[in-house]
This record gives C-alpha cells, sequence and structure tokens, in this order.
C-alpha cells in the first residue's frame, strides 16, 4: 500500500475513535439506561408467565405454556438475572456520574 | 510562571506516566493479556456484562468519574496554599498513586470473576468490610452533599446572573427525557435545543441581574433587613473569622435548591437526573474545552492573561479561624482528590466499567487513561483560579475560566457568565445525583430497622435536612476536606484489596501498597485534625453564643470525623491481618466465584 493509502487509513482510524469516544461521552448512557428500562420490563413481564420457575405461580400454566415458545430464549438469562446477589451501589441510582 | 508551562507540564505528566510507569506494570506486574477472556465476554447478557469497544468505553468511564470534584478540591488548595503545592500534588498525586487506583480496582474485578470491590473484600479480607463501605459511601455522600448545597446557596445569592441560566438549564433537561425517551427525537437535534437554549440563557444572564437582584433586596427586606441565623465562620475575613449572617434570600435559595434536589431523587432517573445532568455536562464541557484551549494558546495571543496573580506558597499551616490549624500534610492531600486519587472512582470501576471491558488489553486505556484526562480537568481548575481576580474562591474561578474564554474573542462579561456556569452548573446537576444515591443508601443500609425509610419521600427529605443542616455551620471549606478524606479513605481501602490480592497471587505488590499506606495514614491524620479544627473554630465559638443550629451540625461533624477513624481502623486491622496471611502463603487464598453461576 502507499504512503498516502496507509496515512489515510490511519487518519481514519483515529476519526473513528473521536466518534466513539464522543459517543461514549454522549449517548451511550442514554443507550445503556434504555436497555436497563427494557430489562426491568422483561423481567416483569417474565416473572407474570413464568413466575412458576422461581416457585411464584401467577399466571395459570395453561396460559404459560402458550407463550413458552416466545420466551424460552430468555429464560436462562432471566433466572440467572433473578439468581445474583446486586450490591446496593450497582443499581441505576447509582450511576453517578462525576464525583 | 504562566499557564502555557503548566499545560505542559500537565501533558508530559500525562505522556510519562502512562508510557512510562503506568504501561510497565501492566505488562510486568499484571501481564494483561489481550487473548484472555474478560468477564464481559464469559457473562455477556447485553446490559451490564457487555463488551464494549475501548474508546467508548473511555469517554463512558471519564464522564463518570470527571465533574465538580477536580474543581472545588482544586480551588480550595491553591486558595489555602497557594497553587505551587497543588500542583505539584496534581502531578504527583495522578502519576503515583490515582491512575494506578482507578487502573487496578478495574484489573481486580475483571481477574475476580467481574466481582465487586466489597464481594472480592468478603472473600479476602473479611464480611464486615461490606458494613463498613456503608458507612463509608452514606457519610462520604452527606459531607458532599452539604458542601456542595452550602456552596450553591451562597454562590446563587450573590450572582444573580446565573439565575436564568439554570432555571432554563433545568426546563431544558425536563423537556430532553421528554424528547429522548416519550417523544423518540433523535439525540443530535434533541442536544442542538435544548443545549443552545440553555446556553442562550447563561450568557444573557446578566441582562436579567436586575430582576434577580430585586427579588434578593425583597426577600431581605421581609425581615426588616435581620438575618435569620447568625453564625461564626472562620472562613471570612481573609480567613481570620467573624460573624455570618444568613439572609432570607439565601434560605430561599437553599429551598429552591432543595426543591430541585428532592425532584431529581425521587422522579423517575430517566424524567430529571439523567437528562439534566446531560445538558450540564456540555455547558461545563464546552467552557472547560475553551478555558483549556485559551490557557494553552494564552501565552502568545494575550500575555497578560497567563501569568499567576496568586502567590505561589501561602505557607505551611496557613491560618484559618481563631484556632485551628491547617497543615500541608496532610490537609492538601485530602483537599484535593478527585484530580489526584479519589475512591469513588475505584468503586465505580469496579461494577460499571470492569464489567464492560472487551479485552484485557483496554483495562489501561481505560482506567488509568480516564483518570490522567481528569488530572488535565483539575490542573484547568487550577490555572482558572490561578489568574483570576482576588475574591471569593468561586469569583476567582470563574473570572480566570472567564479570561481563558475570552480568548477567543468572546466579550469578558459574556466569558465570565460561562465561567460561573461552568461551576455552578456542574455542581447544582452532581447535587441531585448525591441525594437520589443518599436516599436508596439510607433505604438499603436503615430500611429494615427503621421501615419508613423505604418510602422514597422520607428517606430523601431526611438526606436534605441533614444536609441542610450542615449547611447551617457555615464552614463548607471543613465539610469538604472531611468528605475528601471519606473518599481518600475509600480510595486507601480500594489499594488495599488490590495490594491483598496481589499478594494473594504472588505478585509484586509494591506499586499498590506503597500509596496505600501513604493515602491511609495521610486520611486518618487529616480526619483528626479537621475534627480539632471544627471543635475549636466552629462547634466552641458557636456554642459558647448559644446558636444551637450552628453547633449542632459542627457537633454533628465532629461526631462523623470519630466515626470515619473508627471503621477505618478495623478495616486497616483487617486488612494488615489479610495480607500477612496471603503474602507468607498466596496459595490459601480462596477462589473467585463466578459472578453468575
Amino acid at each position: 500500500m502507499s504512503a498516502k493509502g496507509k496515512q489515510g487509513r490511519r487518519s481514519s482510524r483515529r476519526w473513528a475513535a473521536l466518534k466513539d469516544f464522543f459517543y461514549g461521552l454522549t449517548g451511550y448512557e442514554f443507550v445503556r439506561h434504555a436497555l436497563e428500562m427494557r430489562r426491568e420490563a422483561e423481567s416483569i413481564f417474565m416473572i407474570v408467565t413464568m413466575g412458576d420457575l422461581l416457585g411464584v405461580p401467577v399466571l395459570p400454566p395453561v396460559y404459560s405454556l402458550r407463550l413458552v415458545p416466545y420466551v424460552v430464549p430468555d429464560i436462562v438469562a432471566w433466572k440467572r438475572r433473578m439468581a445474583i446477589r446486586r450490591e446496593f451501589w450497582e443499581k441505576d441510582e447509582y450511576d453517578l456520574h462525576g464525583i | 510562571m504562566n499557564t502555557l508551562l503548566a499545560v505542559l507540564l500537565g501533558a508530559v505528566t500525562v505522556y510519562l506516566t502512562y508510557t512510562r510507569y503506568a504501561r510497565a506494570i501492566d505488562r510486568r506486574v499484571i501481564q494483561s493479556d489481550p487473548k484472555k477472556a474478560t468477564p464481559a465476554t464469559l457473562y455477556m447478557d447485553g446490559v451490564d456484562f457487555m463488551p464494549t469497544n475501548r474508546n467508548i468505553l473511555f469517554g463512558y468511564h471519564f464522564k463518570s468519574i470527571a465533574a465538580a470534584g477536580p474543581i472545588v478540591g482544586a480551588i480550595v488548595a491553591a486558595t489555602l496554599w497557594g497553587w505551587l503545592p497543588a500542583l505539584l500534588w496534581l502531578v504527583l498525586g495522578v502519576a503515583f498513586i490515582g491512575w494506578a487506583s482507578d487502573y487496578s480496582a478495574i484489573v481486580l474485578s475483571v481477574r475476580n470473576e467481574g466481582n465487586s470491590l466489597s464481594a472480592v473484600a468478603y472473600r479476602l479480607v473479611t464480611p464486615r468490610t461490606r458494613s463498613l463501605l456503608f458507612v463509608f459511601i452514606f457519610f462520604y455522600l452527606l459531607l458532599l452533599s452539604g458542601a456542595f448545597v452550602g456552596i450553591m446557596a451562597s454562590v446563587m445569592e450573590a450572582q444573580p446572573r446565573t439565575h436564568l441560566g439554570i432555571i432554563m438549564l433545568v426546563l431544558m433537561g425536563l423537556l430532553l427525557g421528554q424528547m429522548l425517551y416519550r417523544w423518540h427525537i433523535g439525540l443530535i437535534p434533541a442536544t442542538v435545543i435544548t443545549v443552545g437554549v440553555s446556553l442562550l440563557a447563561i450568557l444573557t444572564g446578566h441582562l436579567t441581574e436586575g430582576i434577580f437582584k430585586s427579588l434578593t433586596e425583597t426577600l431581605n427586606s421581609w425581615n426588616g433587613g435581620a438575618p435569620l441565623v447568625t453564625y461564626f465562620d472562620p472562613t471570612l475575613a481573609g480567613f481570620k473569622g467573624a460573624e455570618a449572617k444568613i439572609m432570607p434570600s439565601l434560605l430561599f435559595w437553599a429551598i429552591v435548591i432543595s426543591l430541585f434536589c428532592y425532584a431529581g431523587s425521587v422522579l423517575p432517573i430517566w424524567r430529571m437526573a439523567q437528562p439534566v445532568v446531560y445538558v450540564g455536562f456540555w455547558i461545563t464541557a464546552l467552557a472547560m474545552l475553551l478555558g483549556l484551549a485559551g490557557a494553552a494558546v494564552g501565552t502568545f495571543v494575550k500575555p497578560e492573561v497567563s501569568q499567576f496573580t496568586i502567590p505561589a506558597f501561602a505557607g505551611w499551616n496557613p491560618q484559618l479561624g481563631p484556632g485551628g490549624v491547617m497543615p500541608l500534610w496532610p490537609m492538601l492531600f485530602v483537599t484535593i482528590a478527585c484530580g489526584a486519587i479519589s475512591g469513588w472512582h475505584a468503586l465505580f470501576g469496579s461494577v460499571g466499567t470492569a464489567r464492560q471491558i472487551e479485552n484485557e488489553a483496554d483495562m489501561l486505556p481505560v482506567g488509568a487513561g480516564s483518570m490522567l484526562a481528569e488530572f488535565l480537568l483539575g490542573l484547568l481548575a487550577l490555572l482558572a483560579i490561578s489568574v483570576g481576580a482576588k475574591g471569593p474562591p468561586v469569583a476567582a474561578f470563574a473570572n480566570g475560566l472567564g479570561k481563558f474564554i475570552s480568548i477567543w474573542g468572546i466579550p469578558l462579561e459574556y466569558a465570565v457568565s460561562l465561567g460561573f456556569a461552568a461551576f455552578i452548573v456542574i455542581v447544582l446537576v452532581v447535587t441531585q445525583l448525591i441525594f437520589r444515591v443518599m436516599r436508596v443508601t439510607l433505604t438499603e443500609w436503615l430500611g429494615e430497622v427503621f421501615p419508613p425509610l423505604r418510602n422514597q419521600h422520607v428517606a430523601s427529605l431526611i438526606s436534605i435536612a441533614l444536609a441542610i443542616l450542615l449547611v447551617l455551620t457555615g464552614t463548607w471549606i471543613y465539610l469538604w476536606q472531611l468528605f475528601g478524606a471519606a473518599n481518600q479513605l475509600m480510595a486507601a481501602l480500594s489499594l488495599m484489596l488490590v495490594t491483598i490480592w496481589l499478594a494473594s497471587v504472588g505478585k509484586n505488590w509494591l506499586y499498590a501498597g506503597l500509596p496505600m499506606v501513604f493515602m491511609y495514614v495521610t486520611t486518618v491524620a487529616s480526619i483528626l485534625v479537621t475534627a480539632y479544627n471544627l471543635y475549636v473554630n466552629v462547634y466552641q465559638p458557636n456554642r459558647i453564643a448559644g446558636r444551637i443550629l450552628p453547633a449542632a451540625g459542627s457537633g454533628l461533624m465532629v461526631l462523623v470525623a470519630i466515626l470515619l477513624v473508627v471503621a477505618a481502623i478495623f478495616i486497616g486491622l483487617d486488612g494488615w491481618r489479610a495480607f500477612f496471611k496471603y503474602w507468607r502463603r498466596p496459595a490459601s487464598a480462596p477462589t473467585a466465584a463466578p459472578v453468575r453461576s
């Protein structure tokens, strides 16, 4: 590759890194928070529909069974999430920026 | 001394620390391996554990650790001891301790299955470390909130030109939350509108100065011009101490700030806390960026702006109040916390950032790189106050920053408005977050024992009331120093955990162990000095004069100081025992359990 091409690739890499940095500085926290909110909503949905798996029967099993094909992919991750012991500063309120 | 030399010194510090020292530790001691799987890749769940590009993570981590802390610390330290000791501590602190603390906390978590600091402490040291962390965190937040509300109320009372900008900032923050999460407007147009309007309001703040000034006068005339509370403040009259008065206008602004913080504490995070912080971040970042660039080129463009005006060295033990002491060691090392070293960074890094590290080679640029970038923020704050005009510390900082910004052709009056806004905005938006976290901590800590604390309104109001009580002592500098001590003790604790872990895996622990000993001894000494100062300078004069509230506030601060020392002694003894146990027999350390089974 020519020296000019190498220089071009290097500068485009730097530009991409700068863009990523600004994204991390600005929009990334909104994305993370949106994901956290979605996860909370999904957790509620899962406990309502599949609560039996954790010993919390909310919905009659006949309805839960009809939903099984849709929730199967998330069951393992959801059970792990329910089982984990969270430290008190791991909650979203502890996204304390800038101290 | 001029600003160009200081900026060059900062750049050289960052370069040498990163390329010579930090990289050597990363290669030889930690031996980071890009091929080794990290918790983010092992336990990926799309939210907490998510492999993230190092540049994104660098921006995210930097924003999470850098804001009001490095600014306030540099301002207070330069005022008390002069710019030279503050500059030296910033440089040496970040080069030998600060980066090591932030980086090591991330390493510790990544190498221990994504476990947080307290989980590692539970395993390697003792289960009670977690309870002691509650004590540290709650009082850390209480002291910080007291200091920030105190600063904010007095600055807002004295600077009516800032009010319009702050009101618009809050409104624009609320609008941004609505735009992003409800109306689904893109981040870029939403940012342009909300930040643009806030900035316009800040820059034109002096146009409404008269309205807010007359409001202040009207408020103060309600009580016939008499103060609501009188107290002895050792920071007045050139730090010799004098009678201070709390006028109705100051109480009014304290209540306005409290209402704002209450709303930020109880509303959903997306509705207020997060978007207000985001808008505030842009205002401060813009001012800081213009200021840093101005400081760098000021020597060539406007040499008169770049000359330091405050003394290089104000003494080993400057006078603060009639009886207290303020020795450079240990007090300087807790007055400047963030910017040199901070315990909160370690706490945040071990859970927020470590679980997103894609590859071990990213730990150094993200952890050490962010801390070194924050050091530059602290340096800029120090430069701003060093070139600022004489006067109260915050005003001097705003004037100094305004001078740097004015280099870019912005009229000085507007630039100083932006300088004030850069400070006030970031302190204000962080204060509401602090109350939010205090509310959660209080609920988690004492909710089982006292069930009403589980109610978010009760917990928020109690947190705010405690902070206001501290504000009524009128000595935010002492509050700030106690906060710095609590913060630095957390840093010492984090370095202690790293030292114990390094000993337990048979690695060289000196790079973390020596700074830990220094920070531990310094911080405990500083708490004892501050407790003595509070007793002599604030508690006794106010008690003798029969002023109940200031005496109660300062008495509470002395109690907090004693509690912190007791907690530190317990942690130190437990850490000492654990260190010797693993140092002699490294293989005896229990292995980390996966964070997800």
